[in-house]
C-alpha cells in the first residue's frame, strides 16, 4: 500500500508530511514566546487542553525565521517522543499517495535540507522531499550540541 | 497489615501462575538454565516475605527448596527428576497454604518434614510423587476466591491520571468559553455536575495512585534488626504516622534515600552499648522514624540518639577536599557545617564497612530527594544524636506554584523553592548595584538579586524600585533574590513535563496551561542561579561576610500578635498592619444592613471579626489595622502577646485568599491573611455597586474560612441568615432539610463520593466545581 503524504509549504518549497504522523493541521491559537528557548522553537501553543511545543521549521532549516511566527498561522500537530508538537507552516496544500519509497537526492540542497530529510518521494504531482521530523524537532546541530 | 498480606497472596499466587509453564519445560529439561532461576527466584522471595510475616512453615518449606535450587545452580548437583517432583510438591504445597492464608482456614498440620525430606539429594521417594497431601480435597476449594483487590501496571494508572488532568484542564477551558459567553441556565446545570463528576475522578485516581507509607515503612524494623545484629549493637526501632498516604511512584523514589540515611543511622550514629553506657546514655539505641503530612507535602524525620555529627571532621574534610576554601570554613555556621555531609566524596567514617562509610551517598541521597521537588535537611547535636527531615510533595503532577509576570506575560514558580516575597521600596529592603552586579539587602541579609526581565532577554518597562522580590532557596540552602515585575496569584498547577528543546534552555521544569489556556512556562531555581551566572555552593555562605548567622535565622520569622477572636479561637495578626489595641463600648458597634462598622473618636471604621461571635457585654477590645491607605477594626476577645512565625506564612498573604494555620505555642493557630482582610472591608465603601448577593450561614465556620473568601472574591456580598432576597445560598444541609430564601442554592457535601439524593451537590473541597458554580450562577444575575 502506497503511504499517504500531506504536502505543506515550508520555506516556500513544498515539502512532504508523513500523515501517519500528523495528528491534526490547525491554526495557532496562540503563540506565547519562550525565553532564551532554542531559535527554532517558536514558542507555545495549546490545544485542547494539551501544551504545543511550536517548532519554526524554516528556522530549524537554517533559512532564516518564518515570516509568520505568531497566532493565526497554520501548523501541524506530530506527537514525537511523548511531547506534542506544532510545526509552523507557509502553507497546506493537499494529501496525495506516495509512488515510490525515499530515495537520495543527488544534488547538493541548500541549509540543512540534507539533514533533516529523509530524501526524495516520488508523487503524482512531481518528486518532494519527505521531512525528517525528528531532526527539525531536534533543530540544527549547534542546538543540540549545546 | 491486611493490606501487605493480601498483596503478599496476590503476588505468590501470580507468581504461581506465571510458573506454571516454567515448570513443564524444566520438568523436560531440568539443565534449563533460565527455568531453574526463575523457580529459584519464586522460592526466594517467598521465603523473604514469609520472614516477614512470620508463616514459618512456608518459610521453611521455600527455604529449603531454595537451598536445593541453589546446589544444582552451583552445579553441586544434577537437577534429576526426583528433585523436580520435590520441587513440584512444595510449589503445590505453597499454593495450598496461600488458599487456606487466604480463606483465614487454618493450615492443614504435618507434612511439611516430608516434602522437605524429599529434597534431600539420595531421597528415597517415588518417581511419582503423590501431589495431594493431607486435607487435598475437592477442587472448588481451590477455586480461587472472590477478587478483591487486582494488579495493574502504573503505566496504565499513569495514563489515566493524564488523562484526568486533560479532563480538568479542559473543562477549566469550558467554564471559561462557558463564562465569556455567559450561556443559558440549561447548560450551566449539567456543566456543574460534570464539573462535580471530574473532581470525584481525579480524586478517585490520585487516591488510587496513593499508598500507605507503611509500605515503605515496613520493612524497616527487619532492616534495623538485621544490620544492628550485624553491627552488634542494641537498637529500638520506633516508627509513626505509617497511615500517612503518597504517591505510589514517590514512596519508590524515596526508599533509596530512607533506607540509606537509616543505615547510616545505625552504623554511624549509634553508638555500641559500651559507648552508650559510658556516656550516661541507655545501652540500647533509639532510632525514630515519623512521617506526616503538611500540606502538598509529606515530611518525613528520621532521628537517631546516637553521638552526632562530628562537624569539625566534616569541615576538615571539606576543605581537603576543596569544596570550601579555608578561610570561608571559619564563617561557616553550625548549620551549614552539618550539611557539608550533602557534598560529594565527603564521609566521616573512617573504615569503610560494608553497610555504609564508602562516602557516595548522602550527595546521591540529596539530588535523588531534590529531583522530585523535595528538601532534605539535617540537624545534629554532637553527643545527642542526628535528625534527618526529608520533605517530598504528595504527588509528582499538581505542583503549588506562584504565578509572577514580565511584561504581561506570566511564569510560575514552584513554591517549594520560595523563601519569602518583598516589595521593593520597604525600609528593610534595599537594592544596589555593584560593578554591574545586582545586590538585595533585606533586612541583615546580602543576597545576589537576578532580574528575571533581563535573564529572560525581555524587555520590561518596570523600574527596578517597583519590582518585587522574590527569595528563592536552592536546594543546599542557599538564597538568592529573583526581581519581577508583578506577583499573581499562589496556584495548584497540573504541570506537564517540557519538550527536549525547552529543556535545553536551563531554565524550565515544566509547562502548564491556566484556566483561560494559556500555556505558562514553570521555572527552576536552580537553572535560574545558574544562567544568571551565580556561583553556587558559594552563594549563601559569601552572604556570611554581612550577616550573621542568628540574624539570618531570625529573617525567616515575622512578627505577629497572637490573640483570641470573639469566637474564641486562637488567631494571630501579622504585626506589621497592627497599629494598637483600642476598647470601645459595645453602643459604638453600628451595623449598615451589611457590614458592621465601629465608631472610635471621631471616626467611623469597618468592623471584621465581630461577625465571629456575641459582642461582649461591657468592652470590646478592637485592633485597628492600617494597610497604608485604608483603615479596618477588628473585634477581639483578648490579645495573648508577640510570637514569632515563619514569614512564609505571611508571604501569602501577598496575594493570599485564605488564611493560613501555623502551630504557634504548640496548638493550631489561624493567621489572618490581612491582605483579605482589607481587601473585604477596606473597600467596599467606596465601591458602592450592587453586587449580586450571596447567603451563608454564619454558624458554619468551614463555610465562613473556606467558603466565604471565594464567594466574595467571586463578586457577591455576603449576608447571614434572615435576610431576604438572596441571589444564591450556600449550604452544607441538605436538600430535605428546610427551606432556603434564595433564587438558586449550592449544596456542598462532605463525602466526595456523589450523594443519589442530591446529583447537584458539590464535594466541599471541589474548588474548581464550586468556583465555576459562582461564576456561572453569577452570569445569570448580572447577564
Amino acid at each position: 500500500m502506497n503511504e499517504l503524504l500531506l504536502i505543506v509549504v515550508i520555506a516556500g518549497e513544498r515539502i512532504a508530511l508523513r500523515s501517519g504522523d500528523v495528528q491534526s493541521v490547525i491554526e495557532l491559537d496562540l503563540l506565547a514566546p519562550v525565553p532564551c528557548a532554542p531559535d527554532h522553537v517558536a514558542g507555545l501553543s495549546a490545544l485542547r487542553s494539551r501544551v504545543l511545543t511550536v517548532i519554526d521549521c524554516q528556522c530549524a532549516l537554517g533559512l532564516g525565521m518564518a515570516p509568520n511566527r505568531e497566532a493565526g498561522a497554520p501548523a501541524a500537530v506530530i506527537d514525537h517522543d511523548g511531547h506534542a508538537y506544532a510545526l509552523l507552516l507557509d502553507g497546506i496544500r493537499n494529501v496525495t499517495e506516495a509512488r515510490s519509497a525515499p530515495g537520495p537526492v543527488r544534488t547538493r540542497m541548500g541549509g540543512n535540507w540534507a539533514g533533516m530529510s529523509h530524501g526524495m518521494v516520488e508523487t503524482d504531482e512531481g518528486p518532494v522531499l519527505l521531512l525528517d521530523v525528528g531532526t527539525v524537532i531536534a533543530g540544527p546541530r549547534e542546538v543540540r550540541a549545546a | 497489615m491486611d493490606d501487605l498480606l493480601a498483596d503478599f497472596l496476590a503476588e505468590t499466587r501470580e507468581m504461581l501462575e506465571a510458573l506454571g509453564g516454567e515448570l513443564i519445560a524444566w520438568e523436560d529439561d531440568p539443565s534449563d538454565r533460565t527455568r531453574l532461576d526463575a523457580i529459584f527466584r519464586f522460592f526466594h522471595t517467598v521465603k523473604g516475605n514469609c520472614g516477614f510475616f512470620e508463616f514459618p512453615r512456608l518459610e521453611a518449606l521455600s527455604h529449603a527448596a531454595e537451598d536445593a535450587l541453589a546446589d544444582v545452580r552451583a552445579d553441586r548437583r544434577r537437577a534429576d527428576s526426583a528433585l523436580v517432583s520435590a520441587v513440584f510438591a512444595i510449589l503445590d504445597r505453597i499454593g495450598d497454604m496461600a488458599d487456606a492464608l487466604e480463606q483465614g482456614a487454618e493450615l492443614p498440620d504435618g507434612g511439611d518434614e516430608d516434602l522437605i525430606a524429599a529434597l534431600e539429594p539420595d531421597a528415597d521417594v517415588p518417581a511419582a510423587f503423590p501431589l495431594e497431601f493431607a486435607g487435598g480435597d475437592d477442587d472448588q476449594h481451590k477455586a480461587p476466591s472472590s477478587q478483591r483487590s487486582i494488579r495493574l501496571p502504573v503505566e496504565l494508572l499513569d495514563r489515566v491520571m493524564s488523562s484526568v488532568s486533560d479532563m480538568v484542564l479542559a473543562r477549566n477551558e469550558l467554564a471559561r468559553r462557558l463564562r465569556e459567553s455567559s450561556a443559558e441556565a440549561s447548560v450551566g446545570e449539567p456543566f456543574e455536575r460534570l464539573s462535580s463528576i471530574i473532581a470525584d475522578v481525579r480524586d478517585a485516581m490520585t487516591r488510587t495512585r496513593m499508598q500507605r507509607i507503611d509500605s515503605l515503612f515496613a520493612g524497616i524494623p527487619r532492616l534495623v534488626r538485621d544490620l544492628s545484629a550485624e553491627l552488634g549493637k542494641q537498637i529500638m526501632v520506633d516508627i509513626d504516622g505509617g497511615e500517612v498516604e503518597l504517591d505510589r511512584e514517590m514512596i519508590e523514589i524515596i526508599r533509596n534515600p530512607l533506607t540509606h540515611i537509616i543505615r547510616n543511622a545505625v552504623d554511624h550514629g549509634i553508638e555500641g552499648a559500651a559507648a552508650r553506657v559510658a556516656s550516661g546514655k541507655r545501652d540500647m539505641g533509639l532510632l525514630s522514624i515519623s512521617a506526616r503530612q503538611s500540606g502538598n507535602q509529606i515530611q518525613i524525620d528520621i532521628a537517631d540518639d546516637g553521638r552526632g555529627i562530628d562537624d569539625a571532621r566534616l569541615v576538615e574534610k571539606a576543605v581537603a577536599a576543596g569544596i570550601v576554601a579555608a578561610a570561608q570554613a571559619t564563617r561557616l555556621s553550625p548549620r551549614e557545617r552539618t550539611a557539608l555531609i550533602f557534598e560529594p566524596g565527603i564521609s566521616t567514617a573512617d573504615t569503610v564497612t560494608s553497610i555504609s562509610g564508602r562516602g557516595v551517598g548522602m550527595d546521591v541521597v540529596r539530588a535523588n530527594i531534590e529531583r522530585v521537588g523535595g528538601t532534605i535537611e539535617v540537624e545534629s547535636t554532637p553527643g545527642k544524636g542526628t535528625r534527618f527531615s526529608l520533605r517530598v510533595p504528595l504527588t509528582l503532577t499538581i505542583i503549588p506554584a506562584l504565578t509572577v509576570s514580565i511584561d504581561g506575560q506570566r511564569f510560575a514558580i514552584p513554591r517549594s523553592s520560595i523563601e519569602e516575597i518583598a516589595r521593593v521600596g520597604q525600609d528593610t529592603l534595599e537594592l544596589s548595584r555593584v560593578g554591574g552586579a545586582m545586590l538585595a539587602r533585606i533586612r541583615e541579609r546580602r543576597l545576589p538579586c537576578l532580574i528575571l526581565a533581563d535573564l529572560l532577554r525581555m524587555e520590561s518597562g518596570v523600574e527596578d524600585e517597583e519590582r518585587t522580590l522574590i527569595v528563592l532557596r536552592l536546594t543546599g540552602g542557599e538564597l538568592f533574590a529573583l526581581a519581577v515585575d508583578r506577583v499573581h496569584d499562589h496556584e495548584e498547577l497540573v504541570v506537564k513535563p517540557v519538550a527536549p528543546a525547552i529543556i535545553s534552555a536551563g531554565i524550565y521544569a515544566g509547562t502548564t496551561l491556566t484556566d483561560d489556556g494559556t500555556p505558562i512556562l514553570l521555572l527552576e531555581a536552580t537553572g535560574l542561579a545558574k544562567a544568571g551566572g551565580l556561583e553556587f555552593d558559594t552563594l549563601e555562605r559569601t552572604t556570611r561576610q554581612v550577616a550573621t548567622p542568628e540574624a539570618a535565622k531570625a529573617a525567616r520569622t515575622t512578627p505577629v500578635l497572637l490573640f483570641t477572636g470573639l469566637d474564641g479561637k486562637r488567631k494571630a495578626m501579622p504585626m506589621a498592619v497592627v497599629v494598637r489595641l483600642e476598647e470601645v463600648a459595645p453602643g459604638a458597634v453600628e451595623t449598615d444592613g451589611v457590614s458592621m462598622l465601629v465608631v472610635i473618636g471621631e471616626r467611623v471604621l469597618p468592623l471584621a471579626g465581630a461577625d465571629l461571635g456575641p459582642l461582649p457585654q461591657d468592652a470590646l477590645r478592637l485592633f485597628r489595622l492600617h494597610d497604608g491607605q485604608c483603615e479596618v477594626a477588628y473585634a477581639i476577645g483578648e490579645a495573648l502577646g508577640i510570637r514569632q512565625i515563619q514569614a512564609e506564612f505571611l508571604a501569602t498573604d501577598q496575594s493570599g485568599d485564605r488564611d493560613g494555620v501555623a502551630l504557634i505555642d504548640g496548638q493550631p493557630t489561624s493567621v489572618i491573611a490581612s491582605y483579605k482582610l482589607f481587601a473585604r472591608h477596606g473597600v467596599r465603601k467606596a465601591a458602592g455597586e450592587s453586587l449580586p448577593v450571596c447567603l451563608l450561614p454564619s454558624d458554619d465556620p468551614w463555610i465562613q474560612n473556606f467558603v466565604r473568601p471565594m464567594v466574595e472574591a467571586a463578586g457577591y456580598d455576603v449576608v447571614d441568615e434572615g435576610s431576604v432576597d438572596a441571589d444564591l445560598a450556600i449550604t452544607t444541609e441538605p436538600a430535605h432539610g428546610g427551606k432556603i430564601n434564595a433564587r438558586k442554592v449550592i449544596r456542598l457535601r462532605a463525602d466526595p463520593a456523589e450523594m443519589p439524593d442530591e446529583p447537584e451537590s458539590i464535594y466541599r473541597y471541589d474548588q474548581a466545581g464550586l468556583l465555576s458554580a459562582l461564576h456561572l450562577s453569577r452570569g445569570r444575575t448580572c447577564p
